[in-house]
């Protein structure tokens, strides 16, 4: 247990160094929304998701995701103030049984400019890091890794990317996207 | 893009000489290679861009988020499978035969929204991957695609790589570490519960909590998983009748139970 929160810093320092190495980033395709919504119905807070998205996007439609079951409050709502069009937001805060995690998105126009990790919570390490979506699968794996020395590997579940993709889904209702 | 994204050397047990993670299908892949002498050398390099690029293009292919992937199109009726890539005819080949082993507890064509090789695709294509790292001074490699895991060799002085298997009940937790030759694949409802569905009924169903298959494929270890976490016991004991592959399963009350020769280390 102790090696944990040594382990997860140094990984999420070798993850910045990667993904400012990969040239292109632009993770999310907004068509990996559709499969996910429908996940453990366990976590007991529903409120009402996205809050009527007042700030940012002006106008459009504030179509909210329908599919916000699990989440527990949406915290924050930073906009990126006045440049014409360029807006983001932080989705709701998700429990995702490793820790809370929200989903930030910036958005220009119709066209999703940013997404990444607003904040993680995993266990009293607070952290608002710009890592996006697919490092924290790492993340986890790497924790359960600490706990046993001699493994070089572990199998099984990961309970992220319903937890990420609940969080997206309310930041784009809160971008009108 | 030839460039691996992540290179370290690590100290520690075994020879660990190249940490690499890919982002592809909507996970990370991480590989990983061991080796008897110090340093990875170009051919490993080359090797691991290409096992990279497998990913990609399985990602390309078969992504049923794309909307523009062939699978996607197949799907969709716009094209045949004999216009689709060459791959997409062997992989359904695979899952048909995949579904036959499983006694249909893996049926990709039972899926909602038509044909989903998604089951099967994950493992296959790491599968594959590991084969593109073939350079004489590997003595071992992993690819483990978000928890699937595909491996050949092992660590320096022959010692067999270890993997961890979450408990379902407590995933920061490992529920027993297995001594793994070629291939594990773990499914589960902790994983994505609603996403099992049971051909027979065409419902969304778990029997057990968690169920992990190992054998010599990863593509069909990863379908056999889930035909298994769908199917329980007899999911159990129809690999137990299979040569090569081993199971294991963990009850919704707890209980783990496996196959003869499931080469758990520690229970």
């Amino acid at each position: 247990m102790r090696r944990a929160p040594v382990v997860i810093g140094a990984t999420v320092v070798g993850l910045i160094g990667v993904l400012t190495f990969h040239t292109k980033s632009a993770p999310i395709t907004l068509g990996s929304l559709s499969g996910a919504s429908a996940t453990q119905g366990s976590t007991t807070t529903t409120t009402t998701g996205p809050s009527a998205g007042d700030n940012s996007s002006g106008a459009s439609s504030p179509p909210k995701s329908g599919s916000s079951t699990g989440t527990s409050t949406a915290p924050s709502t930073n906009t990126a103030s006045s440049p014409s069009t360029t807006r983001s937001a932080t989705g709701a805060a998700v429990d995702y049984h490793y820790g809370i995690l929200s989903v930030s998105v910036t958005a220009s126009g119709k066209r999703i400019t940013k997404v990444g990790i607003g904040t993680l919570n995993d266990g009293g390490n607070f952290r608002s890091q710009s890592i996006d979506q697919q490092s924290i699968p790492i993340l986890e794996q790497q924790a359960v890794q600490a706990q046993s020395a001699n493994i070089q590997g572990v199998s099984g579940a990961s309970y992220t990317s319903a937890g990420f993709e609940q969080s997206l889904q309310s930041a784009l209702g809160k971008l009108g996207l | 893009m030839t460039s691996p994204s992540l290179a370290t050397s690590r100290n520690g047990e075994g020879r660990h000489i190249l940490h690499c993670l890919e982002q592809v299908m909507g996970t990370v892949v991480t590989i990983d290679i061991y080796s008897e002498d110090g340093e990875a050398s170009d051919q490993i390099y080359l090797q691991v861009a290409r096992a990279r690029e497998i990913l990609q293009r399985a990602d390309a292919v078969f992504s049923t988020w794309k909307a523009n992937s062939p699978m996607s199109r197949l799907r969709r009726g716009e094209i045949t499978s004999e216009q689709s890539p060459p791959e997409v005819t062997e992989v359904l080949a695979e899952c048909a035969k995949a579904r036959q082993i499983s006694r249909g507890w893996f049926d990709p064509w039972a899926m909602p929204g038509g044909v989903d090789p998604t089951g099967y695709v994950k493992g296959w294509a790491a599968q594959r991957a590991l084969a593109a790292l073939a350079a004489t001074e590997i003595s071992g490699a992993i690819v483990n695609a978000a928890g699937d895991i595909a491996s050949f060799g092992a660590m320096e002085h022959s010692q067999a790589f270890r993997i961890g298997i979450v408990d379902p009940f407590s995933p920061s937790r490992l529920a027993c570490v297995v001594e793994l030759t070629g291939a594990i694949a773990t499914s589960g409802t902790s994983e994505r519960g609603s996403h099992l569905i049971d051909p027979y009924s065409c419902r969304p169903t778990a029997r057990v909590a968690s169920a992990s298959v190992s054998g010599p494929d990863l593509g069909l270890a990863d379908a056999l998983a889930t035909a298994v976490a769908v199917a329980g016991e007899t999911g159990l004991r129809l690999v137990e009748a299979l040569d090569d592959y081993e199971a294991l399963i963990i009850g919704f009350d707890g209980t783990i139970r496996w196959t003869e020769h499931f080469p758990l280390v520690s229970p």
